[in-house]
């Protein structure tokens, strides 16, 4: 079966700002594969490159050298983007537009018929509950219901793949269990989820697989029952052993 | 107390204001005369309200010629004076002013020809009660630089065409309390008087006030305003003819002679007045002036 | 089209719920009602100088709206982040040039209407007569212009990081335009070689904003610009507006959006 997200020697680098200074090459020659229904971590330090692959497979950058595809589409390609729903870690939306308005702009964008985004954003509204607060401006949102609101936006087009960036950044304990509890509705319906996280201890609950990148290289792969059971260690001890920082433990 | 000290402060700073405030009020007043004028237009623009009353004048001319006016890039063709403003067609001065007004010629390339199908490209002066439309501005005009003469009279002639005579005697009475040396203004309320309220005694004085005006002014100019005082005299001499003076007319026009760009014609008026002293009965005695 | 007409349709929503055509069209009315209401030497039939005024206040009321609208949109939409969320949607960076041009454009089509119709009522009270076809002429030219203008700052606004350099520059280039496009082949004709080419070349490329300003031809009660005359400007606009687009698009492509 094709992966739902594929890259192969995906390489990208950026132009030193000062001219006497090398070209930093944020991603090198990364090859990822993750299958369709799979909840998928992406964990890596700060400045490690994840950000700069979901920039390329969103289509924000391009790729200086290799590929990436959505469903088999180049991401290149504007219509590998019908399938996916993304929640940015920094939640801004249109602060002048209500929720119900938000959600109704995205679903045009999608070509949904208007009878079917009403539907579907009444349904949304109360997952995320955020009924009562459907007809405000965004812009009196607390932070939380922006985060929400963005997890509604990110789900209009009933998504087969969901790219999360720190999904629950910001959030206290109860959001951050609602957001659980949808990342594993979602995976109950066959949905692939593709999050990157800092915190190792949900990864480890949630995740079927992770991926651990370090200064722009894939450093290691794999179920994260596989891990735990080849190091010996959690996730946090593994994480921190892969870009340096814990003496090395027994394989 | 502590509680009360900042509040203590800011009324001793507010108590030191307004001491300072009253010795200096008496002192600023001799450092500009800008800030203790009553004229808000004064205060806030000072002497560069004159650019905005030129530019309001021009608008008046813009708006006379209903659009159609050289630009800034066609200064050569830009009107020299306002004769064009108050002279009727048929005139010199108005056949003079349609030659330079010629200034479009044939357009240069086609995006200038393109572009002459958007703008107004004949030469009009407003005509049958339209010219109203250029007083606003030249009230503003009058609003912004008090001390030019020509917004008054070009204002007044208007209004009196117009059939506004109280009003264009009160614009040419406002005119004269800022300008009260103007001998410009004094001609015009003569002309007022003696052709819209036939009050000639009015503006005989008028008419004399301004002959006097101009002769303190001009009279030791290098190049003196003859053509006004050619009007002058000539009206004056008219008036004095109609009320019976042919002695003092027989004068002015004399005085109009040496001003005059047309002597010979002012020459004939005065042989034919001559004549017509010397055949009056001298028993008829002249009006007193 | 759907996305394009989303993208117009919060472009427009934005404007109205901003306070900017408010205050415009409220000093606008203010102005115009001020100096309407003034009595000049007791003539209650002279109209022109209250067409003039406001004429020049719709005309310097819609340039703001125009250019300061469209200024801020793409970079609001990268300081605000709100593009990626918009971007990660199947939408080409196309549709987003597009939609923000048609959203701008229509949202200064709406305020000319509301000010044309303040006009009308405003000289139609005092000269009891409206030239309806002349009006209309005149709110399509000046549209149209706009929407050159509207392309023109769109390009801006995806070289220029800062909208207020963009809206400033903007400003000082539409309004030297408007105030002496038509007189740039008078000024090179009276120039020395090279700057005579220069500048000649300068007055073929810009894009003559002052054929669409027709105030004059409202004031001073002039006949209607001829149809044809009207229809070839207007695609002389449409193909300046093309251009600006073009351009804006072949800039925002190869912008990089980092998260």
């Amino acid at each position: 079966m094709e992966p739902i997200i594929e890259t192969k020697n995906l390489r990208v680098e950026f132009r030193a700002q000062n001219s006497g200074q090398a070209k930093k090459v944020a991603v090198k020659d990364l090859n990822l594969s993750i299958r369709a229904g799979e909840v998928f971590g992406f964990l890596g330090p700060n400045g490690a490159g994840k950000t700069t692959t979901m920039n390329v497979l969103l289509g924000f950058v391009n790729a200086t050298s290799g590929a990436a595809f959505l469903f088999g589409v180049d991401v290149r390609e504007p219509i590998a983007r019908q399938r996916i729903g993304y929640l940015p870690e920094l939640t801004y939306y249109y602060k002048f537009l209500t929720a119900e308005e938000l959600l109704r702009f995205y679903a045009r964008i999608f070509g949904i018929p208007r009878a079917e985004a009403d539907r579907r954003i009444d349904h949304l509204l109360k997952l995320v509950e955020l009924e009562s607060a459907r007809k405000r401006p965004i812009k009196t949102y607390s932070k939380g219901m922006q985060q929400r609101v963005g997890l509604a936006q990110a789900l209009i087009n009933n998504p087969d793949l969901l790219i999360l960036d720190e999904p629950t950044s910001g959030l206290d304990p109860l959001g951050r269990m609602k957001v659980r509890e949808i990342i594993q509705r979602l995976k109950n319906e066959g949905k692939t989820v593709f999050f990157s996280s800092h915190e190792l201890g949900e990864v480890e609950t949630v995740c079927d697989r992770v991926a651990i990148i370090h200064q722009g290289e894939l450093k290691v792969e794999g179920r994260v029952a596989d891990l735990i059971e080849k190091y010996q260690a959690n996730l946090e001890k593994i994480f921190l052993n892969i870009i340096g920082y814990e003496p090395q433990l027994s394989a | 107390m502590k509680r009360f000290a900042p509040y203590l402060v800011l009324l001793l700073l507010l108590a030191a204001c307004f001491s300072l405030a009253t010795v200096l009020q008496e002192r600023s007043a001799s450092w500009s005369k800008r800030g203790a004028s009553d004229n808000v237009l004064n205060v806030l623009l000072g002497d560069g309200r004159r650019l905005f009353a030129n530019h309001f004048f021009v608008q008046a001319d813009i708006s006379f010629h209903s659009g159609y006016y050289p630009s800034i890039f066609d200064q050569a063709s830009r009107p020299k004076d306002t004769s064009h403003m108050t002279a009727k067609e048929g005139e010199p001065a108005e056949e003079e002013h349609e030659k330079q007004m010629n200034f479009l010629g044939p357009p240069r390339d086609w995006i200038e020809r393109f572009g002459r199908h958007f703008i107004i490209t004949e030469h009009t002066h407003l005509e049958g009660h339209k010219e109203s439309e250029i007083l606003p501005w030249l009230k503003l005009a009058a609003e912004l630089d008090p001390q030019k003469i020509e917004t008054y009279t070009v204002a007044a002639y208007w209004l009196r065409d117009l059939g506004k005579i109280k009003e264009a005697e009160r614009f040419l009475r406002e005119g004269l309390l800022n300008n009260p040396d103007s001998y410009d203004i004094l001609f015009d309320l003569g002309r007022l008087y003696y052709e819209s309220n036939h009050d000639a005694a009015r503006a005989r004085k008028i008419w004399d006030l301004a002959l006097r005006r101009w002769s303190e002014q001009e009279a030791a100019n290098k190049k003196p305003d003859l053509l006004k005082l050619d009007d002058i005299a000539v009206n004056l001499s008219h008036l004095e003819q109609t009320e019976g003076n042919l002695a003092r007319a027989v004068q002015l026009l004399e005085l109009a002679k040496k001003a005059s760009p047309h002597p010979d014609v002012l020459q004939q008026q005065i042989a034919e007045l001559k004549q017509k002293l010397a055949t009056r009965a001298p028993a008829a005695a002249p009006k007193a002036p | 089209m759907n996305t394009v007409s989303a993208l117009a349709g919060v472009v427009i929503k934005e404007l109205y719920r901003r306070k900017d055509f408010y205050v415009l069209f409220f000093l606008t009315a203010v102005i115009t009602l001020v100096m309407g209401s003034v009595s000049f030497f007791h003539d209650a039939k002279i109209v022109r100088y209250v067409k003039e005024i406001a004429l020049l206040l719709i005309w310097v009321s819609a340039l703001v709206i125009a250019i300061g609208t469209t200024a801020r949109q793409i970079p609001a939409e990268r300081e605000s982040r709100t593009i990626f969320p918009l971007l990660a949607k199947p939408v080409t960076r196309w549709q987003v040039i597009l939609g923000k041009f048609a959203g701008c454009w229509l949202a200064c089509g709406l305020a000319l209407i509301v000010f044309y119709l303040f006009f009308g009522v405003v000289s139609g009270s005092r000269e009891h007569h409206w030239p309806l076809l002349n009006f209309c002429q005149a709110l399509w030219l000046q549209w149209v212009m706009l929407g050159v203008v509207v392309a023109f700052v769109l390009l801006g606004s995806v070289v220029f990081a800062a909208p207020s350099s963009n809206a400033t520059i903007s400003f000082i280039v539409v309004l030297g335009i408007l105030v002496l496009g038509r007189y740039l082949n008078q000024v090179a004709l009276q120039q020395p070689e090279p700057l005579c080419a220069v500048i000649y070349g300068l007055y073929f490329l810009i894009p003559h904003l002052e054929w669409f300003d027709v105030r004059d031809l409202i004031i001073y009660d002039q006949h209607l610009v001829g149809w044809v005359d009207c229809g070839l400007a207007t695609l002389y606009a449409v193909l300046y507006m093309a251009v600006f687009l073009v351009g804006a698009w072949l800039v925002f492509r190869r912008k990089p959006l980092n998260l």
